[in-house]
């Protein structure tokens, strides 16, 4: 009974109600819907690390991360890969040999850390090879597989391997992208030129076409101008297993394209028969053995097992080598939940303000309810009510527009690419596919209906304090 | 009666209403005053840091070196250009500097590195990297011999969480460790004991030394003393190797920077670099930093500049770290701008009341004479009274604690301390002084009132007073 009267009470002033009711679903939804913005870039960064960059668990020898030394080899790795094979969720299970060293063209040099795989293992366990940016080759093509390396963008930016030269055929895929033809036409004085860098191209670019035009079609001429020596050859000089300064040619077989400017650009990947024979390591000699669970979930507990059944070697999950993407999911979250709350208590000084008005303007009514006979708990808890409802309804359609906008955002995505520079130097991927839990909306619910009882104790409590006698007398 | 006076008063005649609105507004640009000098001071103080001991304010380069780092962009600092340099009234100082990419191992141990040349006498009228040498470290003897000893059980726990970290200065060590007043007498001295560093810093006398960052010296587990080995390509391709010992540790902002910081003499890089007389770049250290003057500054040196050379600001050589700090600087403003929408419809609705309940009395009003422009300014001022009222006692409250964040920053010790340095940040937060960014609050509250104002003017000029007065 008191719920219908309260439901009905808060139609009484339909425009009063339906401000503070708006209020709170455009609050309700811009928190939500920021939260699940920055949730997804941090769920795109650990789908990456795990599927690109590390897979779920490492086993090395426990000397070798902190020094990338050479002879710190895994001792015994049959029975590592025994353990890792007898674990539960394990997959897929490689073994790489790492060494640390320079790469170098004519151009550039940089150092880098290369690392041996075995090719067919890898390509099973890791996406990096879908990652490939079309034309650069291929992952480990079968006819170059000695001798090859598959690089990063931004290693071969570094080495100026990549080079940006408008072709003819480039201008084939301009006027394929849509681009008019009469911006093509003010290009043609660069054709054929080089240009080692993005910046020194869109400076020659820019000088010929208007601002407007070099704003709209600029991606598009970066992107068709892009180009890349297939089969470009990089010297790569590292200690060999004596401590001898050692080197060898490699050619570039593809360039991958990552979020990660980090890996990007210290990762090389080559062929580990190969980067056996010149370091002049043993047979069976490796550091490190990593493996690829059938889910996340399962992590912390197979590394545990596999920590367990291998004392002596050093044996870490994701979660344990990039201790910061942990730490970062729990902190943003942290920050964000402040940030709701914060929200909330902005909202609730709407409602408190309602409220009071309401039950100020039917000091009269009031005042003939409680003469009427109706006790003053149930006043109290209409008022309770009302101001519930009013919140509930508001966060009920805040929550609504936030799953239908994140449900389309989700599909579509949201473009950062003014930030994708400083965000990829972190491993962020400056596209975001908003997505969020299920469990956040009821943990929000949760708040809401607080925020809607600690908004209405103060009216309530004025409602309470009317004396019927001169309530009725009142107006 | 003036109408202001009477827009007072009426704000009063309803006091539980008008304090409410007005604490909302309050609320917010509390909140939002609060989190923006947090987040401009932590800004400020990165750019600082990366300025002081790396890039510098600006810096003389080949037109080509900023895209290109190469050596093979390096070129020959003339003394004249220097002249020049140093004629301009805001320029103190210029410091060549050579630097480039190199394999350094010491041991079995290698590790990419960035040689830095410089003259170390010349470097510190400028840069501060001197203060950055490492006092104190946590390494696993000094962790173990601390453990032995009588320590508060806080600090004695902390000593585990800090292993392997490092201070350059007592204060931090202090509030990291979580060490009191009362207790530092007893404990600083075993600290001195067992985790001080001796080391020194290089001078432009020294021939063969280095200085190394401090995340480079545990990759390389080299220590004060040992020998670093350099080998890397010199101008033109020349193979270059050398040997340095190693003089001193330092501790740089960049965890990018320090684990890959090798600085020695300028003749020493050059020589090693086969790049006789040659620098990449050259630091002019200039004594007013004001954006603009900056500016002004750079576009005089260019001008003085040959061909084949540009000078280059901080925010041109360090375009990654501003970009990253925009981005989160939007993502402030996003949640801020959020809070003030949430708070304009609170006013938005209060201001809908008002006008409901005194339909009546404005009726009343204006059939007896009064102009409704009249009337429309005196509601308008209420509602900018209102919002005054949030903004000033806002920014009444915010001074108090901006002041004292940025006199003694707030320093996180413990574990949340250890999160921010492993990813290469300082764990404390400055605030930053009221700047442009307060008047940004107020701007934002009067364009909520703005239109909380117009509503309720169209509202007035359209009131129907026999409606109105019937109500």
């Amino acid at each position: 009974m008191i719920t219908s009267i309260a439901w009905k009470n808060v139609w009484r002033n339909r425009t009063r109600s339906l401000t503070v009711i708006a209020a709170v679903t455009v609050g309700v939804f811009a928190g939500v819907f920021a939260m699940a913005a920055i949730n997804s870039s941090i769920v795109q960064r650990i789908d990456a690390a795990v599927n690109e960059e590390l897979s779920h668990i490492q086993v090395n020898n426990p000397g070798f991360r902190g020094s990338s030394d050479i002879a710190n080899v895994i001792a015994g790795p049959q029975k590592v890969v025994k353990v890792l094979d007898e674990t539960p969720g394990v997959t897929h299970i490689a073994e790489r040999i790492i060494v640390r060293g320079i790469a170098s063209t004519s151009a550039g040099s940089a150092g880098v850390e290369i690392t041996g795989i075995d090719v067919e293992k890898e390509q099973q366990m890791f996406t990096l090879n879908e990652r490939l940016i079309p034309g650069t080759g291929s992952y480990f093509g079968t006819d170059t597989r000695l001798n090859s390396a598959f690089i990063g963008e931004k290693l071969a930016k570094e080495l100026y391997i990549i080079r940006y030269i408008l072709s003819e055929e480039s201008f084939t895929t301009l006027e394929a992208e849509g681009v008019p033809a009469a911006v093509a036409a003010k290009l043609r004085p660069l054709e054929n030129q080089r240009f080692t860098t993005e910046k020194k191209l869109t400076e020659a670019f820019s000088g010929l076409l208007t601002a407007k035009e070099a704003k709209l079609y600029g991606m598009k001429i970066k992107e068709a101008a892009w180009s890349y020596r297939e089969g470009s050859k990089i010297i790569l000089t590292f200690l060999d297993a004596d401590g001898m300064q050692t080197g060898a040619a490699f050619r570039i077989c593809g360039i991958f394209r990552t979020n990660n400017d980090f890996f990007e650009a210290m990762s090389l990947f080559v062929p580990r028969d190969e980067l056996r024979r010149l370091t002049g390591m043993e047979e069976g000699q490796y550091h490190r053995i990593i493996a690829r669970l059938e889910d996340n979930d399962q992590t912390d507990k197979a590394s545990a097992a596999v920590k367990e059944s291998l004392p002596g070697l050093e044996v870490m999950n994701w979660k344990q080598i990039q201790t910061d993407l942990a730490m970062i999911a729990d902190y943003v979250n942290r920050i964000y939940g402040i940030f709701m709350v914060l929200i909330l208590a902005a909202l609730a000084f709407g409602i408190v303000n309602t409220m009071l008005m309401a039950v100020l303007e039917r000091t009269r009514e009031l005042g003939m309810l409680s003469a009427i006979g109706m006790n003053r708990r149930r006043v109290f808890s209409m008022i309770m009510l009302e101001s519930i409802f009013l919140s509930i309804v508001g966060g009920f359609a805040g929550m609504a527009v936030s799953a239908i906008v994140i449900a389309i955002t989700n599909h579509t995505g949201i473009n950062l690419v003014k930030y994708a520079e400083g965000l990829e130097a972190f491993g962020y991927s400056a596209q975001l596919y908003p997505t969020i839990g299920a469990d956040f909306f009821i943990m929000l619910t949760v708040m809401i209906v607080i925020t809607g009882i600690i908004s209405a104790i103060y009216p309530a409590r004025k409602a309470l304090q009317l004396n019927p006698v001169e309530a009725l007398r009142g107006e | 009666m003036k109408s202001y006076q009477l827009a007072w008063r009426n704000l009063w005649r309803n006091k539980r209403r008008t304090l409410i609105t007005a604490a909302s507004v309050f609320f917010a640009v509390f909140f939002a005053l609060i989190m923006r000098s947090f987040q401009l001071g932590v800004y400020a103080k990165m750019y600082r840091d990366v300025i002081e001991s790396y890039s510098g304010y600006l810096q003389l380069q080949h037109t080509d070196y900023l895209d290109e780092s190469s050596l093979d962009n390096g070129f020959v600092l003339e003394q004249s250009l220097t002249e020049v340099i140093e004629a301009d009234p805001n320029v103190t100082g210029v410091i060549p500097k050579l630097e480039s990419f190199a394999l350094a191992a010491a041991g079995s141990r290698t590790q990419g590195v960035m040689v830095i040349g410089m003259d170390p006498d010349n470097e510190q009228k400028t840069l501060n990297i001197k203060n950055r040498l490492i006092k104190y470290r946590l390494t696993p003897e000094a962790t173990e011999a601390l453990s032995g000893e009588n320590l508060p059980s806080r600090t004695a726990k902390l000593v585990g969480v800090f292993s392997g970290e490092a201070w350059t200065d007592e204060k931090s060590l202090i509030s990291d460790l979580g060490i009191s007043d009362d207790d530092s007498a007893a404990v600083l001295p075993l600290f001195r004991k067992h985790a001080s560093l001796e080391n020194s810093y290089l001078t432009s006398a020294d021939s063969g030394m280095a200085v190394i960052g401090y995340g480079l010296s545990r990759y390389l587990d080299a220590e004060v003393g040992d020998t670093l080995v350099v080998m890397g390509q010199g101008y033109h391709g020349v193979s270059a190797a050398g040997l340095f010992v190693i003089k001193g540790i330092v501790s740089m902002p960049n965890p990018e920077i320090d684990n890959a910081f090798v600085y020695i003499t300028l003749a020493d890089a050059q020589y090693l670099y086969a790049a006789t007389g040659m620098v990449t770049s050259a630091i002019i250290s200039i004594t007013n930093t004001d954006d603009r003057e900056l500016i002004q500054t750079q576009q005089r040196l260019a001008a003085s500049c040959d061909d084949g050379l540009a000078i280059r600001n901080w925010k041109e050589m360090n375009a990654l770290l501003l970009n990253q700090m925009e981005a989160d600087n939007k993502s402030g403003a996003i949640m801020i701008g959020i809070l003030y929408l949430v708070i304009a419809f609170g006013v938005f609705g209060t201001v809908l009341m008002m006008m409901a309940e005194r339909r009546r009395e404005f009726g009343m009003l204006v059939s007896i004479g009064m102009q409704k422009r009249k009337l429309a300014g005196i509601v308008g001022m209420e509602m900018l009274f209102i919002g005054l009222l949030g903004v000033m006692a806002g920014i009444a409250a915010s001074l108090p604690i901006v002041f004292y964040g940025y006199a003694r920053p707030l320093r996180f010790t413990g574990e949340m301390a250890k999160m921010y340095e492993e990813y290469g940040f300082e764990p404390v937060m400055p605030m930053l002084l009221p700047d442009t960014y307060y008047l940004w609050q107020a701007v934002v509250v009067l364009l909520i009132l703005l239109v909380a104002i117009s509503f309720s003017v169209r509202r007035i000029f359209k009131l129907n007073i026999i409606n109105a007065l019937r109500a």
